[in-house]
């Protein structure tokens, strides 16, 4: 699924399971025990998620432990997969390209939302629908046809070097230059991402009582002294949570540089996903094997990262509302 | 500032955010409406010189492009039907139902959120190819059509309803399929709509599990399509552009015929 609605439903579910601990057993009476239609009605879903999901997935760690060739018998090697991928300096270059997208994806697109989510409250009702259908609107284009249209605007003719154009300056040559092209395929990212993190935000900002600005308001607190004493310290588990999962998401790009770079120029735009896809359809000998370590290993990377970026941002004690 | 300056100054800032965000689609738009040199000649110039259908027309006549349209529609009512199916039934015997071992099939289903998508895709990959579902129409409906957040989101919604609902039906000699079917489907109109629409774009926007499945012509996918096309069919950027445009418009409809329930579906109460 588009990766924004992922996100809104990830927010959905963490948002309903933090309220609500989980009880199974006791939410449902005894009498509506009903062991085959439960088997029946869950059949479809497990069964999908096991043949799809689970047995790859189990699969992953079997193959990387086996080297794969068309021609001979897998042969265990333990974790000498694991030593190639770690060992790879392609692999931490990806790694090193996939945070400083992240970087500059994050947050940019944070601050953005910050500022349209703060606006739109401000609006009435009307105004505020139509700005919220608007940010919203880039989330459903696909990211194949945000890529074929940037690549049109980062042209030498195309619209971009026009802008510059307008202050003396340019023409760039966006996506073939290895210092623009990243910061070339972020910018889509934002314009694609930018929105639902706004409607995420604002569903938070709404659940701050107005009281708390009218007493500030009152003590003559400005914009920027609101924002910071009560919209951000108040805001600051939505933000967390937008900041950690908008990581995950942002490292583990893949249509984008796919499909305007396919990696390049000089490797610069080969995010962690791309470097494994890249990998596994390289014909070369054990290409699986090596692309199902790497992509176990990134695994590990995205969630050492993740739980950094919680423990720096809660080590400084959240404020409770 | 109060009153009259400040809604003037709100409202231009309203056009000016609306602008910077529509913009890049509205120059996809407008560039589909220029001759083949016009959208990248070096004088740079908004409009084009004469608004020219051509291009719009050349791709609603084009026999690929209007087969790979047709296809992925097909393709995304089935797989929304499907996807609402499977993961409502699981919600429906998760929120309502008690049958041995469904702690464990529970977490079965819910571990499955936490696994990287890179990882599940490449042996997924491996999996449909051994099962010899490649280039069918079944790859691109069936493995992605259960999705345990999805699940979880009607699960949440089911468990919302009162006991007595149960009870009552039970009473009355109606199955539990019958309560599914007649009582809890039709309630659950909104989050339908919601979760209908997200399966509808995931498929519709799908891209990378297309190109690895996917190389009949008969079934490829519409972004496939437009992802191969300055390599299949050289650089006409205004031709590109108008087709962009086109498997744009649907999605785009849809989130404003929809966007009361889009729009307010996001819903974060209890995550501060």
């Amino acid at each position: 699924m588009p990766l924004a609605q992922q996100q809104v439903l990830e927010a959905a579910v963490i948002a309903r399971g933090r309220k609500r601990k989980r009880k199974l057993r006791e939410d449902v009476p005894k009498h509506l025990r009903a062991n085959r239609t439960g088997y029946l009605l869950i059949a479809p879903m497990v069964i999908i998620l096991a043949v799809f999901v689970i047995w790859p997935l189990l699969n992953s760690f079997y193959m990387s432990a086996f080297e794969i060739s068309f021609y001979k018998e897998p042969k265990f090697v333990g974790l000498q997969f694991y030593l190639y991928v770690l060992t790879s300096a392609e692999f931490w270059k990806s790694i090193g390209v996939g945070l400083y997208y992240a970087v500059l994806v994050v947050p940019t697109g944070m601050l953005l939302a910050l500022f349209i989510a703060t606006f739109i409250k401000s609006l009435s009702k009307r105004a505020a629908s139509f700005l919220k259908v608007t940010v919203y609107l880039p989330a459903v284009v696909s990211s194949v046809i945000a890529s074929q249209l940037f690549i049109f605007i980062y042209q030498d003719h195309g619209v971009a070097n026009w802008l510059l154009s307008l202050i003396n300056s340019g023409p760039i040559n966006w996506l073939n230059d290895p210092t623009t092209a990243l910061p070339s395929v972020a910018l889509p990212g934002i314009w694609l991402g930018f929105g639902i993190t706004t409607l995420i935000m604002l569903a938070g900002l709404l659940d701050i009582p107005d009281s708390y600005y009218e007493s500030a308001q009152l003590d003559g607190a400005g914009y920027f002294q609101r924002m910071f004493y009560i919209t951000i310290p108040l805001l600051k588990n939505v933000l967390l949570y937008l900041l950690v999962t908008g990581f995950t998401l942002a490292i583990q790009m893949l249509d984008l540089p796919l499909l305007m770079t396919g990696g390049g120029p000089l490797g610069s735009t080969t995010t962690p996903n791309l470097y494994i896809f890249n990998a596994f359809r390289d014909r070369t000998p054990y290409a699986t094997s090596y692309s199902l370590t790497a992509s176990l290993l990134l695994f590990v990377v995205i969630g050492a990262v993740s739980l950094l970026l919680f423990r720096l941002i809660r080590s400084d004690k959240a404020v409770d509302a | 500032m109060h009153g009259l300056p400040r809604r003037v100054a709100s409202a231009i800032l309203v056009g000016l955010i609306a602008l910077s965000v529509l913009f890049p689609l509205a120059w996809m738009a407008i560039a589909g409406f220029k001759g083949r040199n016009e959208a990248v000649r070096s004088v740079f110039q908004f409009f084009p010189d004469v608004w020219r259908f051509e291009n719009y027309a050349a791709i609603l006549s084009d026999g690929p492009f209007l087969k790979a349209l047709l296809v992925t529609f097909l393709g995304a009512l089935v797989f929304t039907a499907a996807s609402l199916t499977v993961n409502t039934f699981a919600a429906y015997a998760f929120a309502r139902l008690d049958f041995r071992g469904k702690r464990f099939w529970w977490l079965f289903c819910i571990t499955t959120m936490f696994i990287p998508g890179m990882a599940v895709l490449l042996t997924s990959f491996l999996v449909v190819a051994q099962l010899g579902m490649l280039n069918t129409f079944a790859v691109l409906v069936i493995p992605g059509a259960a999705s345990a957040a999805q699940m979880f989101f009607f699960r949440q919604f089911y468990l919302g309803f009162p006991m007595a609902i149960e009870d009552a039906a039970l009473l009355d000699g109606a199955t539990r399929w019958q309560i599914l079917l007649r009582v809890f489907l039709p309630q659950s109109y909104a989050p339908l709509v919601v979760m209908g629409l997200a399966s509808y774009l995931a498929y519709w926007n799908a891209y990378v599990w297309p190109i690895l499945t996917i190389s009949d012509p008969n079934l490829v996918q519409i972004m496939q399509l437009l992802g191969n096309f300055r390599s299949e069919r050289g650089t006409d950027w205004a031709l590109l552009m108008a087709g962009s445009t086109i498997a744009a418009l649907p999605t785009v409809l849809l989130l404003l015929i929809f966007q009361r329930f889009i729009v307010n579906g996001v819903r974060i109460a209890g995550l501060k």
